[in-house]
């Protein structure tokens, strides 16, 4: 009896311990932790899904932004926040034809997403601000193309904060307020009748 | 041996759960400095965590959410009773958001909020809003509202703040060429007011003298300290495409509600505060007096595209409105004017020539003169 008490014993000095042990041990290993947990996850693996996405670049002259479809390939039950990533990613890639051009530095890296109420803030690397050839024209169609191909695909938000490196600033190059969410603005798409 | 093996496995599996007891991004204790007309809050964060700020009326407090960021245990409260603050409340909001929650004891503030950078923590400094220099002039236009009859009282335009675009750590745009847009506004900037000087009976202000980096609020403080009557912020243009060419001239477009409308609702209630206006009214009050500066900016804005476009003979992309940092809370007609793409090779070999600059300096010089001379008629009516 009094052997069966002490495995029992032991065994639970034994559990207390591995937590102690992983406590301590955690921070020093935790990125391998993380990329266990990666790899665990990975095995979940669903065929993805197409999707089409309106994505907003701009005119040559620089002065409209016009809506260019593409088909892009998709997680199956992928969350929102990784889905508006993906859609920013493909914008940031710029257009496949000649009739549009690119509206962010090709360098620039999506940090994070988050969503709250109405507003979708993306939080983007410092290249965005680093390697943007400036001017007003040109801080229009990347604060615009941004902002309108996000609500045109997700259009349950009605706002779009832009962040740099994790805080918001006060503009990209210098005029354009992005201190705020910002709306859709309609004045700067090409309209199709012309 | 075999039960040895056992309890290893475990202790690997345990890893994963034991790392979730320590999440990144935990706030460190919030500090409070109490001074005689500054209250500082210092809360520690890690290296990463990003802010977004907004102001909110009745009661007054300032609402920091945190990104990523992680609060254990869920909730603190910190009681301040001071002359600025009452207390703040932390919160998981969310995954990863921490909302920080600054309650204030008067409407009658301003504040300011900044990163840290060396051991990072977020600081907010909350003073008295009488040292804030917009507040100032807000409060003037208290006795008048509708500053045109200010302005008609003064009978002309005295006073002009001319902006140059850019300077010292900020180059702005930079050409092909390597020409840096804050030394041709600059010089732009020089000639024309030595233009306006030499012609008119008028004082004309630079925001910056040399190559300084002066912040965009501090433009606008400049400006309304001054007390000008027109406020021209010259900046040369850029695009993402070279080929792209010609003269643009921006005024500020309406600030809708929900986009910064807290922070003019704030402003415009602690201005109102003594005041038992309903808030509707105060609203319709604060937009007369935007919209009328809207109007002359935009009035503004075309006659100076027209003669610049028409003086060096350049394509003109029109008057176009958007949301500008600088020309926000300026409290007179102001316009931003790009004079040309210093991103286009053969505009920016014209840009560095001192003699079109003067052709520019001349084209904007010549639509100032038309807009106060049509400015003045009307007044001496």
């Amino acid at each position: 009896m009094g052997n069966l008490k002490r495995k029992i014993f032991l065994q639970l000095a034994l559990i207390i311990l591995a937590f102690i042990i992983g406590i301590l041990i955690a921070p020093l290993v935790r990125e391998t932790a993380y990329q266990i947990k990666s790899w665990v996850g990975k095995e979940k693996f669903q065929a993805p899904v197409e999707k089409v996405v309106i994505l907003y670049f701009s005119t040559p002259e620089g002065e409209e932004l016009i809506p260019v479809k593409r088909k892009i390939w998709m997680e199956k039950e992928s969350s929102i926040n990784n889905e508006i990533k993906k859609v920013i990613e493909e914008l940031i890639k710029g257009p496949e034809s000649d009739s549009s051009i690119p509206t962010v530095p090709p360098e620039t890296k999506v940090k994070a997403i988050y969503t709250r109420g109405d507003t979708i803030y993306v939080d983007f690397s410092s290249s965005l601000v680093e390697k943007h050839p400036g001017g007003t024209s040109g801080e229009l169609v990347t604060v615009y193309s941004i902002v309108n191909t996000l609500l045109e695909n997700f259009p349950r938000y009605s706002k779009v904060q832009l962040l740099i490196e994790g805080s918001s600033h006060h503009t990209l190059a210098g005029h354009i307020d992005i201190r705020n969410p910002l709306s859709r603005n309609e004045g700067l798409i090409k309209s199709l009748e012309r | 041996m075999k039960r040895y093996l056992f309890w290893i496995i475990a202790l690997v599996l345990l890893f994963p759960f034991s790392c979730n007891a320590y999440q990144d991004y935990q706030i460190g204790e919030v500090k409070v400095n109490s001074g005689p007309d500054l209250t500082t809050v210092i809360i520690p964060v890690k290296k990463g965590t990003g802010y977004v700020v907004r102001e909110l009326t009745e009661p007054p407090r300032i609402v920091i959410n945190l990104y990523p960021a992680n609060l254990d245990p869920p909730y603190r409260e910190i009681r301040v009773s001071d002359q600025f603050v009452q207390k703040i409340r932390l919160s998981r909001d969310s995954k990863n958001v921490v909302k920080v929650v600054i309650d204030l004891n008067t409407p009658d503030y301003s504040f300011d909020i900044s990163l840290q950078r060396e051991s990072p923590a977020v600081v907010a400094e909350i003073k008295s809003a009488h040292e804030d220099a917009i507040f100032q002039l807000l409060k003037q236009e208290k006795n008048s509202p509708f500053r045109s009859e200010t302005r008609e009282d003064k009978k002309g335009i005295y006073c002009i703040v001319i902006d140059p675009g850019h300077g010292g750590k900020d180059p702005g745009a930079i050409g092909p060429s390597g020409l840096k847009e804050k030394d041709i506004t600059l010089q732009i900037a020089k000639k024309l007011k030595s233009l306006l000087e030499k012609n008119l009976p008028v004082k004309v202000i630079l925001t910056r003298e040399g190559d300084k980096y002066v912040a965009l609020d501090e433009r606008t403080e400049i400006a309304n300290m001054v007390g000008g009557d027109l406020f021209i912020s010259i900046h040369t243009n850029a695009a993402w495409d070279r080929r792209v060419q010609g003269v643009e001239t921006f005024y500020n477009s309406q600030y809708v509600y929900g986009e910064g409308a807290e922070e003019v609702a704030s402003r415009e209630n602690t201005v109102f505060a003594s005041e038992t206006l309903p808030s509707k009214i105060k609203n319709i009050i604060w937009d007369l007096i935007q919209n009328q500066y809207r109007s002359e900016s935009k009035a503004l804005s075309r006659v100076v595209q027209q003669s610049l476009t028409e003086t060096c003979g350049m394509v003109s992309r029109g008057v176009k409105s958007a949301q500008f940092y600088v020309l926000r809370g300026i409290a007179m007609p102001a316009i931003l004017v790009e004079v040309g793409f210093i991103s286009n090779p053969w505009e920016e070999r014209k840009l560095k020539d001192p003699e079109f600059q003067k052709l520019v300096a001349l084209g904007l010089y010549r639509g100032l003169r038309n807009y106060i001379d049509s400015f003045n008629r009307k007044v001496s009516q």
